[in-house]
């Protein structure tokens, strides 16, 4: 008998586990995603709102510009009208004298009429405001206006109230006189920002010239400068110099939601990452728990079967006896599931000197039940043995054992006595299945009248019968796990075993051991317990 | 677990008649113990089995039915598959439990 009978496997697959830092990985990673999408997100409302602020105020810068040729005109048309009248006073003082006030429409405080060769004996008339251009600033801001038909911004005027200065001098020849006019720039340079213009939500600020020193302050709607935030400048001619305009953003240009996304992203990103982190910490614990389950379960499992396979190793028979002139083998395989001792036996009962009593028995059920029963038979036979009972008898007196009204319980029981020397072979079956005789490449079942199963009935009466065989033949004996199969009726099962051992023709024990194995080939639910003898071919010497 | 079920009905003349189907094996012994359990109670004379559904029973199924047919008078197997059919003469068993047909 031995140990390496069917193994019931069970797969691990490694496949299937959950590594145990998948959820600080899926942190890891979905934070850095979160934060790459998020900075993305912001860089993207950055450069988008810094190309809008660009646009704007590139728009915004043109409407300083177009505020230059009503101004050129103003002053040219004041300036062709000196020279054509050769200065007359009171034509250009009532030429100018619309333009020159505080009321809409009116452009300049000042506006005055200079003769290019007497600048230093001050202006030849003044209409508005004095020009408060001293003889030294009067000249340095009209030296830029000796090209004739051009409008010279002459720069800023800081006292005694902020004013920006423009000169146009007729061409030459009719050259000569040079018309001054300053408009007035709000107190601090202060200019609030009406809802409706160009500059609705936009900070700015406005320079003369190219660059935004706080002295070229032309206007800006801040309290202070420079502005804050993220800004764009633009510049723009203006006349013979350039405005700079720049311009910063109170809001969003593009909306609040583009503003607000890569935060939205960052947090609805960071919630999705620490759910999916927790799912996953979750399931790695329960696939850990099911694993440590499953580990006790293939333990208690593999316990339980060797417990159950040690208490049926220790109910069969340790060794089975030298018998002179007979060679013997047995198996014994459990059942799938193993875990049950099961109720099958056989057993090798030397009778004198020639004769040996051959047992293959199965005891109804499975587990301690049976097999204290299957004990109980075992024991009892040998016993009975012993007093020399023939097998008719002994199986009648089993019933004493095994009561299935009582216990529930029945047995199947062959004895067979072999004769060795004559090669004879008296079977008595109590419900057992025939034993198989191997002869000269033919196979045969042994027929005998089947008796009630052990259990059944307290006085039934057992026949045999005997059959001499040749020598070299074999005789098996087995139960019911070897032949039967649910979907397949018992007549077919004996056929096939029947054809399986004349397949063979190894030695006994390896027979025994290809049709225990050709048997489980579909996952015979059932024990088997299996014994073999064999003859010698040649006669004994 | 193997597919088994179990119906107990009585029939025209007051006997007991269990529709036994599917597998019976260690496993659904119990089940059929439980169903029949209340005909047995009245101590009955007859017990039929319908067994033509059945596709196997092992041993304790059958240990279960000799268990009962020697509590009443007459255990009837009605219309036992070919494969019982063997198994039961198999195991010498056709005397004690009677077939029909």
């Amino acid at each position: 008998m031995s140990d390496d009978g069917v193994e019931h496997e069970i797969h691990a697959s490694r496949a299937e586990r959950w590594p145990d830092w998948l959820p600080l990985a899926t942190l890891v990673v979905g934070l850095a995603l979160t934060a790459a999408l998020a900075l993305a997100s912001a860089a993207q409302y950055r450069s988008n709102e810094q190309r809008l602020l660009r646009l704007r105020v590139h728009d915004a810068a043109t409407l300083f510009t177009a505020a230059l040729p009503e101004i050129q005109t103003s002053l040219g048309s004041a300036a062709e009208l000196a020279s054509a009248t050769n200065g007359d006073v009171r034509r250009f003082r009532r030429y100018v004298a619309p333009l020159v006030g505080t009321k809409p429409g009116q452009s300049f405080v000042t506006m005055s009429l200079w003769q290019r060769s007497r600048i230093s004996r001050g202006p030849v008339t003044v209409v508005g405001a004095a020009p408060e251009l001293s003889t030294k600033a009067a000249a340095a801001f009209f030296a830029g206006a000796t090209r004739g038909g051009t409008l010279n911004v002459t720069g800023l005027l800081h006292a005694p109230a902020p004013r920006i200065g423009y000169a146009y001098a007729a061409p030459a020849p009719a050259g000569g006189y040079i018309v001054y006019a300053a408009s007035a720039i709000p107190p601090n340079h202060k200019s609030p920002v009406q809802s409706n213009s160009a500059f609705a939500g936009l900070d700015f600020a406005l320079y003369l010239g190219r660059s935004q020193r706080p002295r070229d302050l032309l206007l800006t709607s801040v309290n202070s400068l420079p502005l804050k935030g993220r800004h764009a400048a633009a510049v723009v001619p203006f006349g013979d110099t350039s405005l700079t305009l720049v311009l910063s953003a109170r809001h969003p240009l593009a909306g609040t939601l583009p503003q607000r996304l890569p935060w939205i992203i960052a947090i609805v990103g960071t919630f999705v990452t620490l759910a999916f982190s927790l799912i996953a910490a979750r399931l790695a614990t329960r696939r850990r728990d099911a694993e440590r389950l499953a580990g006790e379960n293939r333990r208690l499992y593999a316990e339980q079967r060797g417990i159950a396979q040690t208490l049926q190793h220790a109910l069969l028979p340790q060794e089975l006896p030298a018998i002179d002139g007979l060679e013997l083998s047995a198996r014994y395989a459990p059942g799938v599931d193993g875990v049950d001792v099961g109720g099958d036996w056989y057993d090798v009962i030397p009778l004198g000197r020639e004769r040996v009593l051959v047992v293959v028995g199965d005891v109804s059920g499975r587990g301690l039940p049976a097999a204290t029963t299957m004990a109980a038979l075992r024991y009892a036979i040998r016993g009975y043995a012993a007093q020399d009972d023939p097998p008719a008898t002994i199986l009648t007196k089993l019933s004493d054992l095994v009561s299935v009204s009582r216990d529930g319980q029945l047995a199947t029981v062959l004895c067979a006595v072999m004769n060795v020397d004559r090669r004879e072979i008296t079977v008595t079956s109590a419900g057992h299945l025939p034993p198989l005789l191997i002869s000269g490449g033919d196979a045969e079942y042994i027929k005998s009248d089947v008796g009630l199963p052990v259990g059944v009935e307290t006085d039934h009466a057992y026949s045999s019968a005997t059959v001499t065989v040749a020598p070299g033949a074999t005789f098996l004996a087995f139960t019911d796990g070897l032949v039967e199969r649910r979907d397949e009726s018992i007549t077919d099962g004996l056929a096939r075993l029947r054809g399986a051992a004349l397949e063979q023709d190894g030695d006994l024990p390896e027979l025994l051991e290809r049709l225990v194995r050709g048997s489980h080939r579909d996952a015979a639910e059932d024990d088997i317990a299996i014994l073999g003898l064999r003859w010698p071919s040649s006669t004994r010497s | 677990m193997a597919e088994f079920n179990a119906e107990l009905t009585t029939n025209e003349n007051g006997t007991a008649v269990v529709a036994v189907r599917g597998e019976l094996d260690i496993q659904t012994v119990p089940q059929l113990e439980a169903v029949v359990a209340p005909a047995l109670e009245a101590n009955p004379t007859r017990l039929v089995l319908d067994v033509s559904e059945l596709r196997f029973a092992d041993s304790s199924g059958i240990a279960l039915w000799v268990r009962w047919a020697a509590q009443v008078d007459e255990l009837e197997l009605l219309r036992p598959s070919p494969l019982l059919r063997r198994v039961l003469t198999a195991m010498g068993l056709e005397q004690k439990l009677r077939m029909t047909p």
